[in-house]
């Protein structure tokens, strides 16, 4: 019925067209682009579905992704393609996309145009829904595996007996094992719906074989209506099948929850590791560790700017505008790369300023060392409300950190993969400084006997500073990836000073391998009480009670260190 | 502390005029403004502050209310519950204003009411709430559920969704709209295995909450969009979510990082506006889904006016604290708007600044014509208003999908939906 209305509501459009030759692609797409109305735009370009002009998946795919632009004329509105570098003047070569000749000016010169000249053209999710309707047939025979997956997947879902024959005629041509799978799930899952029982039995079988989550609901679906029938056979198929499935989800759940907790416990490691040596090694309770992850977080912010198109930075009433180095494409994306080390720099400097200033007055005095620190991060807090803003940056995430491999139905996010390989290759590090280097001998030295160390002519204030500084850079080093996966903001150090001493004191304060060994306990705790009891806020109120109790029975946390430089 | 010293500072100011002007005080009406303007809700309430202003200086500037000039008195909430009860206290017992217009989360709100009950004040209530509530003494120009939430379900029942997920912040108005949407959802026959997020039930078996909740600066998203992952495989799903504030970030960067995107598993969230946007990554969210009664986007003359005017008066002020780099305007800022000028009308009605007479002239069925379309007053304290469904884009701003006409404000929705 509402199809029918659509196409009496469209006739007149289709009466006003130029008699004669059938439009092209070209000009359909066109006509869609210039069109305000939604239902004419997705008609329109469901009529592309099924032909196989090369220029069609090359439109809409352009259309999708921002690239058709709408310039505007006196008289109309030409939707183009732009190509080519920009000149001086940052005028492309525009390429019009009802016919693919260039644009032209009254002269009949093909005409360049700028940025003021034209604006992107709109498009809905509903829009895109039936782009993509369009492009899964196409998609089909892609050499882009990821649009292969997705349109066999989506075809599949959809049960349309009617393109059986075409899933059919793929399935023997396509060479990647995975599409495979989904082409032999969308078969099976169309023949789910076949009036003929011994074809409904061997799609259950092959869906029993292939045990995809995805298939889950419309095994249960099917089961209903064969319970419905009371079909004893069906019924028995489908149950085996559904029981296949859910062993399946259950080995994917178990090792998901597996990666999860790995990855948030390194995330916990990469925070708690500065403080590990601030406050384990060095014994200062340093309430500013989250603000110097804001550092960090703050300068993969800045340099994010500055490979773009630049910043301008109230400070004090002056105004200092850092020029941006307008970069786009790769040599942009590699700005995270930049910043991981700067980040680590910035943080250092402001913690080794901060340990020249007032840390150094207060080692033998811890409990002024919180209230001066705390005192610290107030402050910082504030000179970045007065430098950025008291609203959320936003730190935008490179194509390299933010995609996935998904292996047997467990996600893999390359930002999570990075986080693991990160923190420990940071472990790595700093065991190398503490062990390798003469200067982690002189940290040692110092730590665990200041004065002694003093009295054998190392320079112990150097050392402080330099080991402050460490410190500090590491919890940059947090703020960077931070920036990837959460808020940058004035306050985002506290959401996480609590986390970052809760791992250092149950690992034992000035005990590294236990800072390490806590953050990942304490992750894989979080994450599987989560997919227990399905509740994160009643998963982490519980994380916290067992480290109370854990704190009751070990008060000095996992590894009990005999430091001196604690009882000084 | 700073910012106290300068809201003391701007109180001081304001008194000072106040005594200048005491010679014309017969000209003024005072007006209370009761918003939090440090703390955390000061990012989101200040632009509430900024839009009063505006508004007030608008109607000032054609004349007034009844010939006499708007003085509005400004007190800061600072983001503490009783503060804002105290605040009110002063706003009605000592400065004696004619009407107040404030407060953004539901627990300020409730503060407020009886210290406006026992004086018989009158306050105007701005922000999407989860309704349950019906003061005499409140006119809420807030969303209700009605106006917000089951609009975009019907959106996405149009688009052939068939599986809806619940995800929200763990307090009173996500876990409200939850148990109200769920009813909505199977009065729709949505069965019960197609909604996501997770049920509480009672011994006797009778749902008592509904969704999957987070705290408040919850970081961790990746066991939830997991599960989302899993529960959108089988196609034709979406998430409702009423996760608040600065929450959306790691989720949505989850999100995005998994490979749902609003093409295969749209997420309609009914916290971010525009406002919020400058904070959130936009690449992000693109294509994901807002519900508002206001959009800055609407193309028509009124809303083309009002932005360009408040741009102007932001051009030109001189309070102090008001931010004037990339502003935008978004639903609360309308729906406190629409307020004034709903209050105007009232009172030019009922020929008196008297609350009760105020109250009645207010049921009567006032209308405006807004930036967001013409709002008209109801019986019971809410608002008939146009509900439009829009789809975020990479500058912030939102293209309309769809729009709903002249919606009935339906405060009273739990076991409304059979």
């Amino acid at each position: 019925m509402k199809y029918f209305l659509r196409a009496v509501f469209l006739l007149p459009l289709f009466l006003c067209l130029p008699s004669g030759a059938a439009e092209t692609p070209r000009e359909i797409i066109a006509r869609a682009v210039v069109s305000t109305d939604a239902v004419t735009q997705r008609t329109l370009v469901s009529s592309l579905m099924g032909q196989g002009e090369e220029v069609i998946p090359e439109l809409l795919t352009a259309w999708r992704s921002d690239a058709i632009f709408l310039y505007k004329t006196d008289s109309a509105t030409i939707p183009v393609v732009l190509s080519g570098d920009k000149d001086a003047a940052g005028a492309q070569v525009a390429t019009r996309v009802d016919n693919g000749q260039p644009l032209q000016d009254a002269a009949g010169q093909p005409l360049r145009i700028v940025g003021k000249d034209y604006k992107t053209a709109d498009h809905t999710s509903a829009l895109r829904r039936a782009m993509k309707a369009v492009l899964d047939i196409v998609d089909l025979v892609s050499p882009n595996r990821t649009k292969r997956l997705q349109a066999v997947q989506t075809i599949g879902q959809a049960q349309d007996a009617s393109k059986i024959a075409v899933l059919e005629a793929r399935l023997p041509l396509e060479t990647d094992p995975h599409v495979q799978r989904a082409l032999r799930e969308a078969l099976a899952l169309i023949r789910l719906k076949d009036a003929n029982e011994a074809v409904k039995l061997a799609a259950l079988v092959e869906l029993k074989e292939l045990s995809t989550l995805s298939s889950s609901d419309f095994l249960k679906k099917f089961l209903t209506e064969a319970e419905a029938q009371k079909n004893a056979t069906l019924i028995a198929a489908t149950k085996s099948a559904l029981h296949s499935v859910e062993t399946h989800r259950d080995v994917v759940d178990f090792l998901g929850t597996i990666f999860r907790g790995l990855s948030l416990g390194s995330i916990l490691l990469v925070l708690a590791l500065g403080l590990a040596i601030t406050f384990g090694l060095m014994g200062v309770i340093n309430m500013a560790h989250g603000e110097m992850i804001a550092v960090g977080a703050y300068t993969t912010y800045l340099v994010q700017n500055i490979f773009g198109t630049g910043i301008v930075i109230p400070f004090f009433g002056l105004s200092l505008g850092i020029p941006g180095m307008n970069l786009s494409g790769w040599a942009y994306q590699f700005y995270f790369v930049a910043a991981i080390p700067l980040s680590f720099l910035m943080a250092a400097l402001v913690g080794i300023g901060l340990e020249r200033s007032i840390i150094q007055w207060l080692y033998r005095r811890p409990l002024e060392s919180l209230l001066a620190t705390w005192g610290v991060s107030v402050v910082l807090q504030q000179i970045f409300k007065l430098m950025f803003g008291s609203n959320n940056v936003q730190v935008s995430s490179p194509v390299y950190l933010s995609g996935n491999w998904t292996v047997n139905d467990i996600i893999f996010g390359w930002n999570r993969v990075f986080v693991i390989g990160f923190a420990l290759m940071i472990v790595f590090g700093v065991w190398l400084v503490l062990t390798r280097t003469s200067l982690g001998l002189l940290i040692r030295a110092v730590m665990q006997n200041r004065g002694m160390a003093s009295c054998m002519g190392v320079r112990t204030e150097r050392v402080n500073m330099l080991t402050f500084g460490l410190g500090s850079g590491l919890a940059g080093l947090a703020g960077a990836f931070l920036s990837q996966i959460g808020n940058v903001g004035p306050s985002m150090g506290q959401n996480y000073i609590v986390d970052c001493f809760m791992t250092v004191v149950v690992g034992g304060v000035g005990n590294l391998p236990g800072t390490v060994i806590s953050a990942f306990s304490i992750g894989l705790t979080d994450q599987a009480l989560q997919q227990i009891l399905l509740d994160p806020v009643i998963g982490k109120i519980l994380v916290l009670l067992a480290i109370i109790l854990f704190l009751q029975w070990r008060p000095a946390g996992l590894f009990v260190t005999r430091s001196r430089s604690l009882e000084d | 502390m700073i910012k106290k010293f300068v809201s003391l500072l701007g109180v001081g100011a304001l008194a000072l005029c106040a005594f200048v002007g005491s010679a014309s005080a017969a000209d003024t009406v005072k007006v209370g403004v009761l918003h939090s303007l440090s703390g955390t809700m000061a990012i989101s309430e200040t632009s509430l502050r900024d839009i009063l202003m505006f508004t007030a200086d608008e109607i000032n500037a054609k004349g007034g209310v009844m010939g006499k000039k708007i003085e509005l008195v400004i007190v800061d909430g600072a983001s503490d519950w009783p503060t804002f009860a105290e605040k009110a206290k002063q706003l009605t017992e000592q400065d004696k204003v004619a009407v107040t217009f404030g407060c953004w989360t539901s627990v300020s709100r409730k503060y407020v009411l009886p210290v406006l009950e026992k004086n018989n004040a009158l306050l105007f209530y701005p922000v999407q709430y989860e309704g349950e509530e019906e003061s005499q003494n409140v006119f809420y120009t807030a969303e209700a559920v009605n106006q917000q939430a089951t609009p975009a379900v019907d959106y996405y029942l149009a688009e052939g969704k068939k599986k809806f997920y619940l995800l929200g912040t763990d307090y009173v108005y996500p876990q409200t709209t939850n148990l109200v949407l769920l009813e909505y959802l199977l009065s729709k026959g949505v069965p019960l295995e197609n909604i996501g997020g997770g049920f509480v039930k009672d011994s006797s078996g009778k749902i008592t909450n509904a969704g999957k909740y987070t705290g408040f600066g919850h970081t961790d998203y990746q066991q939830i969009v997991a599960e989302i992952k899993q529960f959108a495989a089988s196609g034709d799903a979406c998430v409702i979510s009423t996760l608040n504030g600065d929450t959306n970030v790691p989720f949505f960067k989850e999100y995005a990082a998994s490979g749902l995107t609003a093409e295969t598993c749209p997420v309609v969230s009914f916290s971010i506006s525009e406002d919020e946007f400058r904070g959130l990554p936009a690449a992000q969210l693109v294509g994901q889904l807002g519900c508002w009664t206001y959009f800055q986007s609407i193309d028509s003359p009124a809303n083309k006016k009002f932005v360009a005017d408040f741009q102007a008066w932001l051009a030109k002020t001189t309070a102090t604290g008001v931010v004037k780099e990339g502003r935008v305007t978004c639903s609360p800022m309308v729906l406190s708007y629409d307020g004034m000028y709903l209050w105007k009308a009232a009172v030019e009605k009922a020929g008196s600044f008297e609350v009760d007479k105020v109250r009645a002239a207010l049921k009567s069925g006032l209308s405006f014509d807004g930036p967001g379309g013409k709002v008209t007053t109801q019986k019971n304290m809410h608002l008939t208003k146009n509900v439009y469904i829009g789809e975020t884009k990479a500058d912030g701003q939102f293209k309309i999908l769809k729009s709903f006409d002249s919606v009935y404000g339906e405060p009273w929705l739990k076991g409304k939906f059979k």
